[in-house]
């Protein structure tokens, strides 16, 4: 009789007995976000840890369990004898998602790792980076025209804001505005900007292919000039002190990134930029990855509210490929055929996946062309465009 | 910079009010149309900005640059006059290879049991009477044939 009841216990505290179905619909999705990220290889270093985090909440909730969330509506904690230690493994490292330390220290990594030459070589590239922030824009009214779809109240004004900034597609930008304006919706958020990034290859050529003529993708650039060390190492100082005093809300976005980016530049703090672009990096990348992965729990994350943030998400990211696109086109033509518009989409941050993916498109169609640091001048511009968004919205709506 | 800072208090201000007005919650289309119109203006104007700092930037620190390396070439000319001098006050070496200036001919020229001030009387007879100027010659080596 003991061996039955145990077995009857064991299946009973399995996840056979507990788990939703929603917890099941996860866990298929995150097998084929495995897949992508295995098989594929899409973005293998941020799909993985967030396809690992969503399986890992889905097969074990319990794993993202907060005592201290179950509380009164008056925010009174239901059960007293609860401390922030009893919460589940993942919850406890999510807090440096919600307290915005992750995303800032990516920023810091990020700048280690970017060379802003191509941007310096070519300064015009700096427009082309904010045109593709025009997704974030269409989001924004997409999100608040939400409340007609009827059965459904629509977001509120600071969600509609933080939902918007996916157009960016720069994960940490997305997650710390999130953080600040719209902290219930920061899972749904990031789990889109994240994956959306990772899924750039397969989201931003059928557009580029749609919004350009064969002649314009074949377009070959000219080599660009070579920059000096002066010019890379005074450009962070100048962008921190324009973008920091015109909009003081970017500086911890703006300010950890370029101070990454003058570790690297300097020349004289060899080991913290090494730091900052390998170690601190993965570091923060695992953790953040899991995590976020983690707070697409079924039972709480399959609902109408997180698959409007997926779809307006997913229309974000198109415009803000059209926008760069279509911006590529018109300085194409002010320039009388020098740009070639491909590289435009790479004003979406995504650094570098969607600079790889214009050098990819352009190739295809004329093998001899070199897009990649063309396209590096955008999409490095880009992360700059979106963080300066992020700072309207916070600057706008921020208490 | 202050206009922008002027607008985007403006639009602060305005959000709030607007905030304050539907209790937080949502603004009308055309509110936040107008919004975002401000928004995208936004980034294009300190995108833009940056571009302009940027090209302005280059050109001081290429300007400054030019003018260093203009510097360092002039007293590198000058300190190559005394080490000229030396050289011809030098003692011949055998089989001994001297890198001679641009400006005086082209190529290494290699010396043996010569002087340098006997290989450069040689040079200037050697261009005086061909009539080609010395920059234009080039010795391969001056060698002292004994008898």
């Amino acid at each position: 009789m003991d061996i039955i009841n145990s077995i009857i216990e064991i299946f009973q505290t399995s996840g056979f007995a507990s788990l939703s179905w929603q917890n099941w619909v996860m866990i298929l999705v995150s097998f084929v976000l495995l897949y992508l990220a295995i098989v594929k290889k899409f973005e293998p270093l941020l799909l993985l840890p967030i396809a690992f985090g969503m399986l890992l909440v889905n097969v074990y909730p319990d794993i993202m369990y907060d005592p201290l969330a179950i509380a009164t509506p008056g925010g009174e904690v239901l059960d007293s004898s609860a401390h922030w230690y009893d919460s589940g493994v993942l919850r406890l490292i999510y807090c440096g998602v919600k307290s915005s330390i992750f995303p800032c220290l990516i920023f810091l990594g990020v700048g280690a790792m970017t060379d802003f030459g191509p941007l310096l070589a070519n300064p015009s590239s700096l427009l082309l980076g904010a045109a593709a922030q025009f997704g974030i824009y269409i989001a924004f009214l997409i999100s608040i025209a939400t409340k007609y779809i009827p059965g459904f109240e629509g977001f509120s004004t600071l969600e509609a804001a933080a939902i918007a900034i996916i157009g960016g597609a720069d994960g940490p930008t997305a997650i710390y505005t999130a953080g600040k304006l719209a902290p219930h919706l920061l899972g749904p958020i990031a789990v889109a900007a994240y994956s959306y990034m990772a899924l750039i290859p397969l989201i931003q050529p059928p557009i580029m292919k749609l919004l350009t003529t064969k002649k314009e993708r074949e377009i070959k650039m000219n080599q660009l000039r070579t920059v000096s060390k002066a010019e890379k190492i005074i450009f962070p100082i100048v962008v921190t002190v324009i973008c920091v005093v015109i909009i003081p809300s970017t500086a911890p976005l703006i300010g950890m990134l370029m101070l990454g980016n003058l570790f690297k530049e300097s020349g004289v703090t060899e080991r913290l930029s090494d730091t900052a672009q390998n170690a601190l990096c993965n570091i923060v990348t695992i953790m953040l990855g899991v995590t976020v992965g983690a707070t697409a729990e079924g039972k709480t994350f399959l609902d109408l509210k997180t698959l409007l943030v997926i779809a307006i998400g997913l229309i974000a990211f198109a415009f803000s490929t059209a926008g760069g696109v279509l911006f590529g086109k018109l300085m194409n033509v002010i320039t009388k055929g020098k740009v070639n518009p491909l590289i435009g989409s790479a004003g979406v941050s995504a650094v570098p996946m969607a600079a790889r993916v214009s050098q990819v498109e352009g190739r295809k169609y004329n093998p001899s062309n070199f897009l990649l640091m063309h396209a590096m001048g955008p999409n490095v511009a880009g992360v700059i465009g979106s963080a300066v968004a992020a700072g309207f919205f916070l600057l706008t709506f921020g208490s | 910079m202050n206009f922008l800072n002027t607008a985007a208090e403006a639009t602060a201000a305005s959000a709030a009010a607007l905030a304050s007005s539907d209790g937080g919650n949502t603004m009308t289309i055309t509110e936040a149309l107008g919004l975002s119109v401000t928004g995208i203006a936004v980034v294009m104007i300190i995108l833009a900005l940056l571009a302009v700092l940027v090209v302005i930037l280059s050109k001081i620190v290429r300007f400054f640059e030019k003018a260093a390396r203009k510097k360092s070439d002039k007293n590198a000319a000058k300190s190559e006059i005394p080490q000229t001098k030396a050289a011809l006050n030098a003692k011949p070496e055998v089989g001994k290879t001297v890198a001679l200036d641009e400006k005086q001919s082209a190529g290494n020229l290699e010396l043996y049991k010569t002087d340098e001030k006997t290989a450069a009387v040689i040079m200037a007879i050697v261009s005086k009477e061909s009539g080609i100027a010395l920059n234009k010659l080039q010795f391969n080596s001056i060698k002292l044939i004994e008898k």
